[in-house]
């Protein structure tokens, strides 16, 4: 009975902090969230990261994406305004504002709706993209595929399909 | 002795057992689903083996990596459990007299992580939901892909071997059009396609050696073989080929081994029966001659699942499978062992495991080629290699299985040689086409073997041709012709040469080729065409060339033990095929756009330089606001009465589209593949012709932006009106320059009334479309129809769920209408239909674009 009681309480102890933590992310995460659903603005990528990077520190699953998993990242407008760069490695994220060395992946979008557009497309709009070259993609495209992955499961943590 | 000995060739009396039935209904009930066992087995070998990362992977190791995977696969027998709508499990009883599975589920969906693969990671969360053709796909899948499996393959799949190669310097920091000018120019996507990232697959084993002699004989051949090499590299190349095989008779000893299993804990004594028969069979082929008809069904199958273990499930065909079982058919028919109608029970069973996969598709992809399956062509008919009349009691067999069956896959391909086959053959064979409403595709033989023959083949090994992936004809067993190695998209040939070397899609900055001079400074239609020749010259020399590249990883990463072993050619050479190994070694291209190009050159003939209508600016402007406020001159453009069109036996388009495969023939096959081989030009679009045209702007054939190109070697709907001249058009062309094959997509409006009246004119349609015009050319190479009612198109659009078996020919294979993309249904909606009685034209309004796919 004792025991029974024991693992009933660390199964209620799990959920709740399960959803303690999807609760802290979906508030840490409002703007994004915002800007997931609605009107994007250049603040979207700066948004993304860090909307990532407190995935990756409230839950265990979406953590995993960092396990056996390098990957160094190039962001920037055609225009250049916007820059940052993204590096996973050794189960970290680390954000940096400008062009780092030997990126594996350069993302040249034209501004923060097409690259919303790009990494949230359904349907058509992956090609309309392109259509449109509003994104221009060089290296090795795994790693946009790879990104891709966890963005959409950031999104499915917000509870937007 | 006579081959045909059917008393009544269409065989009307004989229907779907009920076992088929209930299969049949369970296929067209189940969604794909996506299997990660091949994946998880290769990844897990790699890594154990330290593949990952060298600098080659050699023919022997691919053999043992492929027999671990074909020793530990699921031995399916029967399977138990599939997806609906909804993604809904449900359960049901697999009896189907074939063991085995392409992949773990009853309709599959393979991964092959070397390849293409990873491009679907971005959705594995949402293939459940996606709109358009959803594969079920259980979540710890989703997770081991993501955290085992995908990972592996970052650095280790085709495209980034190919991409390291491409950069001589550091990848990172060069600038990508000036290091890997083919790689750019394939990524922009506008200019071609290379299928080598995906795949080769594209061709026909040999299965006769297999069911014949068995496995054990090719191993012992092997065996013998090596003693007498004389390197060590022909020495793995024979052990890479045991190695295989022995797989694959493990595998099937697998099977056995769990059929019996079965058996034994079976309380119905007919289910029983069944299993022990299976269990049998497996234990006896492929490793040992096929003794009946059955066996040998049985043998090609497992290994054709073991093909697809190595290949990826796009364009790899079966041949003539009515030639290379009709003795045992023929024994088991004398001996009373087997009917006609087990026959077609058999077959029924056997199409029905041949379509138990699908190629896995990304979302983006299935708005650019979304419906199709994975094109697996089976040909029957036609002439045998000693000129003689190959149409037997199988071939009508297999042809009732396939109209009754109307499945997408196997791709039925009809030889008809008009000489000496019969014309109650022809007259078969269109009737089925009625009865199916898209198949069989038609081959003329004359003009395929004087096609093939242009090209190098002796004539024996060209009157063993098989049909490959959508049209493509190949020697049975001979010819590795990667048959779809590019995909060109000739109009941006032609933008290339109006933009003085530059692409409206690429951006009017961005100089992509060379510069050949304004066209408003051209003097006459001739500098023109002169122009368009050295464009196309160079966009070739880029595609080879990434053909080459891509070629050569292959030769490096992905030599194919298996396909070498069921093959003419690399046991005697002693070498893969990858490496040159087979008989024949060419590399096939398709052009897409060709009518729409060809009316464009037309119109600049006739509009610009002849009647001086308009000047080449003005034309371009017109092209540049896609003909708003120019549509007086557009309407001028589409006229066939004031501007020549491709399609109505006018004189000039006729000498323009001579001019245009033969200008395209020759720059081709003065091109050298990676084995060795040559380049062979054919005419055929999958839906190419949609997703191409949806990249491309307004053409100066009168087209407007965005609109799909006509198919194939298709004049462009609406263009022609009278079936005749379409077809004397497409017959006329000469068939050297069309050896990679071509398609010719007509629509017919299915008669009311007389059905005999109906099928006599669609019967002399085709004679007269195969025959010879005054012995000049062998007559028209190939014909595919749609034989079903506009309304019924349109009806199909608005309440898919009322057509599920509504067949189409695209443009070479076929697929279900209510799976391909609305802007694939407009376009065959709106191709010109003819009425058989008179050979007119029926006119309709165009189809209106309906949902996302608007440009």
């Amino acid at each position: 009975m004792l025991s029974v009681k024991k693992n009933l309480f660390k199964v209620l102890s799990i959920i709740v902090f399960s959803l303690l933590c999807r609760f802290f992310l979906k508030l840490g995460s409002g703007k994004l969230i915002e800007q997931l659903s609605g009107k994007v603005t250049d603040e979207f990528l700066e948004l993304l990261f860090r909307g990532m990077k407190l995935a990756f520190f409230l839950m265990k699953d979406y953590r995993k994406n960092l396990q056996n998993f390098s990957g160094r990242y190039f962001f920037n407008t055609s225009d250049g305004s916007v820059a940052a760069s993204v590096v996973f490695q050794n189960g970290k994220m680390k954000v940096y504002g400008n062009e780092i060395p030997a990126w594996n992946i350069r993302i040249t979008f034209k501004n923060a709706g097409a690259l919303r557009r790009y990494l949230f497309s359904k349907d058509q709009d992956i090609l309309n993209s392109i259509l449109a070259n509003e994104v221009e993609v060089t290296g090795n495209l795994n790693y946009i595929y790879k990104f891709g992955f966890m963005v959409r499961e950031l999104m499915l943590k917000f509870g937007i399909n | 002795m006579a081959l045909v000995t059917l008393k009544d060739i269409s065989l009307k009396n004989q229907i779907l057992t009920k076992r088929v039935q209930n299969l049949k209904t369970v296929y067209f009930r189940a969604l794909p689903e996506v299997c990660i066992e091949r994946p998880r087995l290769i990844t897990r070998f790699c890594r154990e083996n330290n593949l990952f990362g060298k600098e080659r992977i050699t023919g022997l190791e691919k053999a043992k990596l492929y027999r671990f995977v074909l020793e530990h696969r699921t031995p399916v027998v029967w399977h138990t459990k599939a997806y609906e709508k909804g993604m809904k499990p449900f359960t049901f009883r697999d009896n189907s007299l074939f063991a085995g599975a392409t992949t773990s589920g009853f309709k599959g969906v393979p991964l092959y992580p070397e390849f293409m693969a990873l491009s679907l990671w971005p959705e594995l969360r949402l293939l459940k939901k996606r709109a358009s053709n959803p594969y079920q796909i259980a979540e710890q899948d989703v997770d081991e892909l993501n955290d085992e499996i995908f990972p592996y393959w970052i650095e280790n799949n085709l495209t980034e071997l190919a991409r390291t190669r491409c950069f001589s310097e550091n990848k990172t920091t060069c600038n990508r059009d000036k290091y890997a000018p083919e790689m750019a120019l394939l990524e922009r996507l506008v200019f071609f396609l290379a299928s080598k990232e995906n795949c080769i697959s594209h061709t026909i084993p040999d299965f006769s050696k297999a069911v014949n002699n068995g496995l054990r004989s090719i191993i012992d051949d092997a065996a013998r073989r090596k003693e007498t090499s004389i390197n060590d590299e022909q020495r793995e190349f024979f052990d890479s080929i045991s190695e295989v095989l022995e797989g694959i008779i493990t595998y099937s000893g697998n099977i056995a081994v769990e059929a019996k299993k079965m058996a034994e804990k079976e309380c119905d004594p007919e289910v029983k029966q069944e299993l022990v028969e299976i269990a049998e069979i497996y234990s006896r082929v492929p490793e040992f001659p096929a003794r009946s008809f059955r066996e040998g069904l049985t043998t090609i199958w497992i290994c054709w699942t073991a093909i697809h273990l190595e290949n990826p499930n796009i364009g790899l065909s079966l041949g003539r499978l009515d030639q290379v079982l009709y003795d045992l058919y023929q024994h088991d028919i004398a001996s009373g062992a087997l009917t006609i109608e087990n026959a077609i029970e058999l077959i029924s069973c056997l199409w029905l495991k041949i379509g138990d996969h699908v190629p896995m598709i990304p979302n983006a992809g299935e708005q650019l080629f979304g419906g199709t399956g994975s094109n697996q062509a089976i040909t029957i008919g036609g002439i045998d290699i000693r000129g003689m009349d190959a149409v037997n009691d199988l071939t009508y067999v297999m042809l009732r299985a396939t109209e009754l069956m109307m499945l997408r896959d196997p791709n039925l391909n009809a030889r008809y040689h008009p000489e000496i086959n019969s014309k109650e053959y022809l007259r078969r064979l269109c009737e089925a086409n009625i009865n199916t409403g898209a198949t069989p595709a038609l081959h003329n033989d004359k003009a395929v073997i004087a096609a093939l023959t242009s090209k190098g083949e002796t004539v024996e090994q060209a009157r063993d041709y098989g049909v490959i992936g959508c049209v493509e004809p190949g020697s049975n067993g001979r010819s590795y012709g990667h048959s779809g190695s590019i995909l060109l998209n000739l109009p941006s040939v032609l933008e290339l040469t109006l933009y003085n070397g530059r692409h409206r899609h690429t951006g009017m900055d961005l100089l992509i080729s060379h510069e050949t001079g304004n066209c408003s400074d051209f003097a006459s239609f001739e500098d023109f065409r002169n122009a368009f020749a050295v464009q196309a010259k160079w966009l070739i020399g880029k595609a080879v060339d990434l053909n080459n590249i891509l070629g050569k990883i292959h030769q490096d990463f992905y030599p194919t033990p298996i396909l070498s072993a069921l093959f003419e050619g690399p046991l005697d050479k002693k070498k893969d095929l990858v490496f040159g190994g087979a008989a024949i070694n060419s590399s096939g291209v398709s052009i897409i756009g060709l009518a729409d190009v060809v009316d464009s050159l037309s119109a600049i003939e006739q509009v610009v330089y002849k009647d001086k209508e308009v000047t080449f600016s003005e034309l371009l402007e017109a092209l540049k606001v896609d003909f708003s406020g120019y549509e007086s001159l557009q309407k001028r453009l589409q006229n066939p009465e004031k501007t020549p069109k491709y399609g109505n036996e006018n004189p000039h388009a006729d000498r323009n589209v001579i001019w245009l495969i033969q200008m395209l023939d020759t720059t081709f096959g003065e091109k050298t593949n990676y084995r060795g081989g040559r380049y062979r030009v054919g005419y055929w679009s999958m839906t190419n012709h949609a997703g191409f045209g949806r990249l491309t702007g307004a053409l100066p054939s009168g087209r407007k932006a965005g609109e799909n190109f006509a198919s194939g070697i298709t004049p462009v709907s609406g263009a022609t009106m009278y079936l005749t001249q379409a077809l004397n058009s497409v017959a006329k062309l000469p068939v050297e320059f069309l050896s990679n094959g071509i398609a010719l997509n007509l629509k017919y409006t299915p008669e009311a009334g007389d059905r005999k009246n109906m099928i006599d004119h669609f019967t002399s349609s085709v004679a007269g479309y195969f025959d010879s015009p005054a012995g000049t050319t062998p007559g028209g190479m190939e014909i595919q129809f749609n034989i079903t009612t506009h309304d019924t198109f349109v009806d199909a659009v608005k309440h898919p769920e009322k057509y599920p078996e509504l067949l189409v020919r695209v443009s070479g294979y076929t697929a279900y209408f209510k799976d391909l993309n609305p802007r694939m249904q407009k376009e065959i909606i709106d191709r010109t239909e003819y009425l058989l009685s008179n050979g007119n034209a029926v006119v309709f309004a165009p189809f209106p674009l309906t949902g996302g796919n608007k440009r």
